[in-house]
């Protein structure tokens, strides 16, 4: 028995050490530093208690980047596990190819953010508006991007494109777990496909549909790289996201301090909703 | 079938692992480059340094001159690294200590906050400063608020209006001296059916250039002292003139400026779709790249109608400092001299059509002629947003107010913006 222990000991310390040196002591100096007046790059600080805190809340960029990025989190999330979902039904199902779509439908998992974004940066800069030419379309004749009001639907298509590939997969092993039995009895009962989906196929993926949602959730909270690729926050600050508030305060502004005060805010946020989500989709999983 | 499954499977874990080394690689590769000055090695080994620059239009020249440097010092090798947003890359790296050997970086905001912060040695008693224009030498100073020399002048560059010279002989078009003239230009240009400037809105950057010129010429350098004094505020009749005449530029601009960056705007100058380009200098090696054959000149933005105060805007494009922590300060020096060569020199500003910060090396390119005579005269002034401080994000604001347009909210939300910056402090 004490030789299992030590196994499992053997087998757990080190990501344990490794998750603490390179997430949880992070995580302890920039809550340290957000009661400082640090700038990133001088080497003294003095305290300052909750004075940073209580800027924040008087900070209209930080609201406009919260508006923001909740937003475009939730269009996201909600778009990617419809889509993904849709996918993994076609690729469940018995048709020609079926590894070969799935390998297909995977690729975008496996390729950088920033390569992505900015292939896409140039797709919407260049491509599409030549095509609206060719269509006479004055809308899609212009970069969406530098629109103010519509720079963020690029963002999402870029987000959503590439991240239907993983919740796909998840959908897909969550179908593979539903038993043929379940099928052939409804089959038999009459029920017609979309019975069948919203009765059995449905229910039997809730806990899929629930670390789906927690974790587009999650990913789209912590938009960063896509926007960094396409849009640099910009026009103006039409698709500043908090983490993009975060890095462009905190590092080109030389406010290491305030913008870490506003990273501990995000990260007691970003834990009340995970769980929250959790609950709730769990209580869901229950009663299905 | 199976067999096809199995070869995309593993394919797929291929690409997977190549994709995890190709990130490691990269680290890895920066490691050695950027923790090389920190090892104290014996004598007789190489001496490894890091040179830091911020300008990507510079990056082939700078590897010219470290190769020659390099071989003519077997013991010494410099590296020289140039990550893109090369200026936030180097805070991150301050603030994990991580500082280069040698830093090559514009005279910014930047520049004055880490500079203040103590980052760099001291070079006042050096004698690499005694061949520096000292015009350049005070500008360093005024931005650090130090007598302290911290880093020295390299080259200086220049921003205004770039056009191109075989559209205005088309034309039939003259430079233009002040504000209405410019404008009359333009007019004459869009009636051609032509684009007057290429605007390139979606790099908030590049908004900045005509933004320089108008605060500087109508507002004068020393507003933004005055702004952090508390005795002038944004919303003011002077820097509503600005705004006004920002707007006015968009009326000539092409079709889709919200959605072109320096990039695009680049290309489509040298490729003759706009008459002028609102850019300083280094744009031009840019320029010159996308179309070799591209009749380029420049003339100062004529941002009033008083000939006399259209200045050139001209600020230290590179100065180079010396990281205090740096193992090798001496080696870190004679690169610097090495730099400071007249024919070094000479040979960095021919190909970046910048000028020099080094008494006697002239810049003699046709086609920056237009600037010689402001700098001959000392029509020259700062760039404005060097007294910005950064996390204000004035490129920010004014790339906003160039989608709202609405001139009351903009002066009131930098007036707003500079306060709080100035609260948090």
């Amino acid at each position: 028995m004490a030789k299992r222990k030590a196994a499992f000991y053997s087998m757990t310390i080190p990501a344990l050490l490794l998750f603490f040196a390179f997430h949880t002591f992070p995580t302890l100096q920039g809550i340290f530093y957000s009661f400082t007046n640090w700038d990133g790059y001088s080497d003294g600080y003095d305290f300052v208690g909750f004075k940073n805190f209580a800027a924040l809340f008087q900070d209209e960029n930080v609201l406009n980047a919260y508006l923001f990025t909740f937003k475009y989190a939730i269009v996201v999330t909600i778009l990617i596990n419809v889509i993904s979902l849709l996918i993994a039904l076609g690729l469940n199902a018995r048709i020609k190819f079926r590894n070969f779509f799935r390998g297909v439908y995977f690729l975008p998992n496996v390729l950088g953010v920033l390569i992505v974004g900015y292939i896409f940066n140039y797709i919407f800069a260049n491509a599409i508006p030549k095509l609206g030419e060719m269509l006479g379309s004055e809308t899609l004749a212009i970069n969406i991007l530098g629109s103010e009001q519509w720079a963020w639907i690029g963002i999402v298509i870029v987000a959503v494109w590439q991240g239907i590939a993983f919740n796909t997969i998840l959908y897909l092993a969550g179908l593979q777990t539903i038993p043929r039995d379940l099928y052939e009895a409804s089959d038999i009962d009459g029920a017609g496909k979309w019975q069948t989906f919203w009765s059995i196929t449905f229910p039997m993926l809730a806990a899929f549909f629930t670390i789906n949602m927690v974790l587009a959730m999650k990913n789209s909270l912590m938009v960063f790289d896509q926007i960094v690729a396409l849009t640099g926050g910009g026009p103006g600050r039409a698709t500043q996201s908090i983490a993009m508030l975060i890095y462009q305060g905190g590092f080109q502004g030389g406010e290491f301090a305030y913008q870490s005060a506003n990273a501990v805010i995000y990260f007691i946020v970003i834990v009340v909703i995970s769980v929250f989500q959790l609950k709730f989709l769990q209580k869901r999983e229950m009663d299905a | 079938m199976k067999k096809t499954i199995s070869f995309m499977l593993v394919s797929l874990l291929f690409v997977m692992a190549l994709a995890g080394c190709g990130g490691g690689t990269k680290d890895t590769n920066s490691e050695p480059a950027a923790s090389g000055g920190g090892d104290s090695k014996p004598a007789g080994e190489k001496v490894k340094l890091e040179f830091f620059q911020n300008k990507p239009e510079a990056k082939a020249s700078f590897d010219e001159l470290v190769k020659k440097f390099n071989e003519a010092n077997p013991n010494i090798t410099i590296t020289q690294v140039n990550p893109p947003d090369a200026e936030t890359v180097l805070k991150t790296r301050v603030a994990k200590k991580d500082v280069p050997d040698i830093i090559g970086l514009g005279a910014t905001d930047t520049y004055a906050q880490l500079a203040k912060s103590g980052l760099f040695e001291d070079l006042s008693g050096n004698s690499l400063k005694d061949n520096i224009q000292p015009a350049y030498l005070n500008m360093l100073n005024k931005l650090t608020g130090s007598e302290t020399v911290y880093g020295i002048p390299f080259t200086a560059n220049a921003s205004g209006v770039i056009y191109n010279k075989k559209m205005f002989d088309e034309l039939g078009l003259t430079i233009p001296k002040t504000w209405d003239e410019l404008l009359a230009t333009a007019q004459k240009v869009k009636d051609a059916g032509k684009t007057a400037f290429y605007l390139t809105v979606k790099d908030s950057w590049t908004t900045m250039v005509p933004f320089n010129s108008l605060s500087t010429d109508i507002l004068g350098i020393d507003f933004y002292a005055e702004r952090a004094g508390g005795k002038v505020k944004f919303d003011s009749p002077e820097f509503r003139e600005v705004a006004e005449k920002q707007l006015k530029l968009l009326d000539y601009g092409e079709k889709d400026l919200y959605g072109k960056g320096y990039n695009d705007g680049n290309t489509a100058f040298a490729k003759g779709e706009s008459a002028m380009y609102l850019q300083g200098v280094w744009a031009i090696p840019e320029i010159l790249k996308a179309n070799p054959d591209a009749e380029l000149g420049v003339f100062p933005f004529p941002a009033t109608n008083d000939e006399a105060r259209n200045k050139v805007i001209s600020g230290v494009d590179t100065l180079l400092a010396i990281s205090k922590n740096t193992k090798h300060p001496e080696e870190a020096k004679k690169f610097i001299e090495f730099l400071l060569q007249p024919e070094n020199v000479q040979a960095f500003i021919d190909e970046q059509k910048a000028f020099s910060a080094v008494k006697g090396v002239n810049q003699s390119d046709a086609i920056v002629q237009g600037f010689n005579g402001a700098f001959e005269s000392g029509a020259i002034e700062d760039f404005s947003d060097h007294y910005i401080p950064g996390a204000v994000k004035a490129d920010t604001i004014i790339q906003g107010f160039l989608q709202k347009k609405d001139i009351d909210a903009y002066v009131k939300q930098f007036d707003k913006e500079w306060d709080k910056v100035a609260a948090r402090k």
